[in-house]
């Protein structure tokens, strides 16, 4: 520890101020970083980190204040100068282009040449083997990026952030959609990165992490500098009033009194369209959700987790088979439409590419599913439409100007608030959510989960995928845990713990 | 629509070109404002509303992010088709393939018309907002079926005499766009079934539905010539004459397209869900929006707008040809474009197109009234295309902006969009986020 407090600082920042039309998004906020130190940089969305991060990757100006490198001023104008000065940042949102191999978006803009003309693939391709296997990533460098899951394409994004061997890197929220054991694969990273004297600014929402990974913290709020301190300074009360500016402690949910079983799903298979041929992702999945009951789905990435979801409620594109019951009577759901019919609701892990209509307001948004229902004859009722999101925005406390204010333009939380709202507005009687906490901050992540054990409370039948073992064993009544496209177990709540899930949700040996 | 006259620069531009036509105008000999004659101003009208037409159609069409380049192509079929019913009597190929086609479209038109009466009649008692009332077999397909049989068979009565003799006004009006349905909804079938790129379907559409053109006219016919009153009934007259003397009646046909699928796409569910399709299709498919219904509708509804325009044509020009509608596709697209709707889709509105298909007119007719050369036309036309939409989606600051950054940072792939400039497409992005 000493030797790390003696280290040269590599970047400071002196009262950074920036403003967005008349709003301060940072205001005078001081930040330094030494050379091998993980420095967590904690706080709600909206705190000003990733607008600090952004001024310092050089994707916006700051409107005042000082960036010093190695004790010099510098000038980051762009992300070229941040780049030239060794900063280099991963975005919390994936900055991949999907039709190109995980090589060439390591290497974009950068590519090895033959004869200073020709692409050199074969030098790209071995260069980006060498760089994932240093990181023990176990990727195909010509896979191409758009058929690899979202940890898998995170991952690209840190090797191709570390393959420019920056001094100072930024990550943010790297772990919003990692399975455990990618998260571990990181921190090992991350740990090895600073010993060999990177400086990592380590940007994230979840404590245990930080308390775990980080040597040194800083906390904003409201775009104000609340605190900077070593980790062993601190504890995750301390650190989450500093954020919140308020006491949150996670009440303990009562048990739910169980209803009737709502949704039977026996022996539920899935293929998808593979390169050769149909490839089985589920395997004879059985369960039994019942009225006023949140039964989580654990595994890691990949397990089959989504594809259940997907299944269930008709966007899968793959064939499945199987049998589904709702309220004892068989039925079949090809596509979403059938499901919505049913009363069967998904909320999707990726709110913006697949919930939320980002340029429509919030009205448009709500009313969407439920228009044949608030239409009359086709024709749209604008007052009966402005009425549901009315509704909805009271109901789940979306914070917002108005109905009428575009969704892009609302917190990762509030968002997250409108997609399960324009769901509840259609009266599901079963209710899919595909980590329903990703990426929203810490008081937004209360709000979600008294919000989901309400709606149990109120009978509805909830089926949880989640990550972030703390919210399973937290919301679930039940718990399902997947590996490999199979059901390996199901744990009461008495039973559940985070090692009982991740020994069912280990991968099963090779030779099975 | 007052709001729209206000907010948008576009109609600004439409005023701009109008008071420029008439503080430049030729005066007649009289003293009289050529320009601004009722005359001339309705000839504008009627110029425009072939490409109108079409450009209506295409406004729906790529608010979903589609396109479609065979509409050009799709007229000048139905224009054979059209002349050839005039002109020509007997089972002729238009006829062999009209009629049928109309019987198919009536059909079809009239049972998804009952099912969907139905559907809502129900979806209006239900519980709750969810429409989960199953329609049972008599309402879902048994009556629908029945509705759509007796329409078929109601067009079938009324076209087959005509068949033996020649067709009327309304025979050619009822089966022209009949075809142009049959071949939209095929873009549409195969765009969805296919799950292909519109532009490479409405391309090979394009070139298909020339062959066919040039199949039905037969071997020795560029041009059917339709002389009303010698060999085509006196009636379809009607179809180039002016209402009250004063008003085109091309003119009367697209401003109704514009009034009614303008209102479609504002007061309907069915509007709704293009704009929704055109913003995020999967967060559509996910929302229980039949993705794929909707978009057939729209290139249905296309091809059936570039019928009726087939029909204007045949009645202004006096006759149907294979290459009626050349380039006529992207004169319909500039036209939405200039009405500042977005190629990528989810952002427009027929009023813009409206817009935008009068600058066009007006500009063409401010040329041809200054005797420009028609070739230094289409330069000109060319750099108002750019010009305008240039204005609406930018200011002169920020193009000059945009050059200098990109000159200076040189690698536009790793730069982010400055925070406070509108980038409503970056779904991936944060860029509204501050956190």
């Amino acid at each position: 520890m000493t030797s790390r407090e003696q280290s040269a600082t590599l970047l400071r920042a002196l009262r950074i101020t920036k403003r967005f039309a008349g709003v301060t998004a940072l205001d005078q906020v001081d930040f330094d970083l030494r050379a091998g130190e993980i420095h967590a940089l904690m706080g709600e969305n909206g705190a000003g980190k990733s607008t600090l991060m952004k001024i310092l990757s050089g994707v916006q100006p700051a409107d005042a204040g000082d960036i010093l490198i190695d004790g010099t001023p510098v000038a980051i104008g762009s992300v070229r100068d941040a780049e030239r000065a060794g900063i280099a940042i991963i975005h919390q949102e994936l900055n991949l282009v999907p039709e190109l191999s995980v090589a060439a978006n390591i290497f974009l803009g950068r590519e090895p040449l033959r004869a200073g003309l020709l692409l050199d693939r074969r030098a790209m391709s071995a260069a980006a083997r060498t760089l994932l296997a240093r990181l023990g990533i176990d990727l195909d460098p010509d896979a191409r990026v758009a058929g690899l899951r979202m940890g898998e394409q995170q991952l690209v994004e840190i090797a191709k952030a570390l393959s420019l061997e920056a001094r100072i890197l930024i990550m943010d929220e790297p772990t919003s959609a990692l399975s455990p054991a990618e998260c571990e694969r990181l921190f090992r990273i991350v740990r090895q990165l600073a010993a060999e004297g990177v400086g990592i600014v380590y940007i994230s929402h979840r404590i245990e992490e930080v308390m775990d990974l980080a040597h040194r913290v800083t906390v904003l709020r409201d775009g104000r500098h609340v605190l900077t301190a070593p980790i062993a300074e601190m504890s995750r009360d301390r650190l989450i009033s500093a954020m919140v500016g308020r006491d949150t402690a996670a009440r303990p949910p009562e048990a739910a009194t169980k209803g009737p079983v709502v949704l039977s799903v026996r022996n539920l298979g899935l293929e998808v369209p593979g390169r050769r041929g149909w490839r089985r992702i589920l395997h004879g999945v059985d369960l039994d959700l019942h009225a006023g009951e949140v039964l989580g789905i654990g595994g890691l990435l990949g397990s089959g987790r989504t594809e259940i979801l997907e299944t269930l409620f008709g966007a899968s594109p793959g064939r499945a088979s199987g049998r589904i019951h709702l309220d004892g009577r068989p039925v079949e759901i090809p596509s979403p439409r059938a499901a919505r019919r049913l009363g069967i609701a998904l909320v999707t892990e990726d709110r913006k590419g697949e919930g939320l209509l980002l340029d429509s307001s919030i009205r448009e948004n709500v009313a969407l599913p439920s228009l044949p229902c608030i239409s009359r004859f086709g024709i749209r009722r604008p007052a009966g439409e402005a009425a549901v999101a009315i509704d909805t925005v009271r109901r789940l406390g979306v914070r917002c100007s108005g109905i009428e204010q575009p969704t892009a333009t609302l917190s990762g939380g509030n968002q997250q608030k409108v997609v399960i709202g324009k769901w509840l507005a259609t009266a599901p009687r079963v209710l899919l959510l595909d980590e329903p906490t990703r990426g929203i901050d810490v008081g937004a992540k209360q709000e979600i989960y008294a919000l989901i054990r309400a709606l149990a409370a109120e009978g509805l039948a909830i089926l949880m995928v989640s990550s972030e073992l703390p919210e399973l064993l937290l919301l679930a009544d039940r718990i399902l845990v997947m590996a490999q496209g199979r059901k390996t177990g199901e744990l009461t709540r008495a039973e559940a713990s985070e090692e009982a899930i991740m020994h069912l949700a280990a991968p099963l040996r090779a030779a099975s | 629509m007052w709001s729209l006259v206000a907010r948008s620069k576009l109609w600004w531009g439409l005023a701009a070109i109008f008071l420029i036509g008439v503080l430049t105008s030729p005066v007649s000999s009289k003293g009289n404002n050529i320009f601004l004659s009722y005359g001339n101003l309705l000839d504008v009208l009627r110029q425009v509303s072939i490409t109108g037409l079409i450009a209506t159609g295409m406004t729906a069409v790529i608010l979903t992010a589609g396109i479609d380049l065979s509409v050009g192509s799709i007229m000048a079929l139905c224009s054979v088709v059209c002349a050839m019913l005039l002109t020509v009597p007997g089972w002729t190929p238009a006829a062999a393939m009209g009629v049928p086609a109309l019987a198919l479209t009536a059909l079809v038109v009239f049972a998804a018309l009952t099912r969907f009466l139905f559907r809502s009649m129900a979806a209006t008692g239900s519980v709750g907002r969810r429409d989960e009332r199953r329609l049972d077999m008599t309402r879902g397909t048994l009556l629908p079926l029945a509705a759509g049989a007796a329409a078929a068979a109601l067009v079938l009565w009324f076209t087959i005499p005509q068949v033996a003799t020649k067709f009327g006004v309304l025979g050619v009006l009822l089966v022209t766009p009949a075809v142009g349905l049959l071949f939209g909804a095929i873009n549409g079938i195969v765009i969805v079934g296919g799950r292909l790129q519109p532009f490479i379907v409405t391309l090979a559409m394009m070139v298909t539905a020339l062959g066919l053109a040039r199949l039905t006219a037969g071997q020795n016919n560029a041009v059917l010539p339709v002389y009303t009153g010698s060999n085509a009934v006196a009636g379809f007259d009607v179809l180039r004459s002016l209402v009250w003397g004063i008003v085109p009646v091309p003119g009367l046909f697209f401003l109704a397209a514009v009034v009614i699928y303008g209102a479609v796409l504002r007061f309907t569910s069915f509007g709704r869900y293009l704009y929704a399709i055109g913003g995020n299709e999967e967060a559509a498919r996910l929302s229980g929006i039949d993705v794929n219904g909707t978009k057939i509708v729209t290139y249905a509804v296309q091809g059936m707008l570039a019928g009726v325009a087939a029909v204007l044509f045949v009645a202004q020009y006096r006759q149907g040809k294979p290459d009626a509608g050349t380039g006529l596709e992207l004169d319909a697209i500039a036209a939405v474009v200039i009405g500042g709707t977005s190629l990528m889709g989810g952002r427009g509105s027929i009023a813009g197109t409206f817009a935008g298909v009068l600058i066009f007119g007006l500009l063409s007719n401010l040329l041809q009234l200054h005797n420009i050369n028609s070739n230094l036309q289409l330069v000109l036309k060319g750099l108002i295309i750019v010009g305008t939409v240039l204005l609406q989606e930018r200011n002169l600051g920020e193009i000059l902006g945009n050059l200098r950054l990109n000159r200076a940072r040189g690698d536009p792939a790793t730069r982010e969009p400055p925070e406070g400039e509108t980038e409503p497409r970056r779904y991936g992005g944060s860029a509204n986020e501050t956190s």
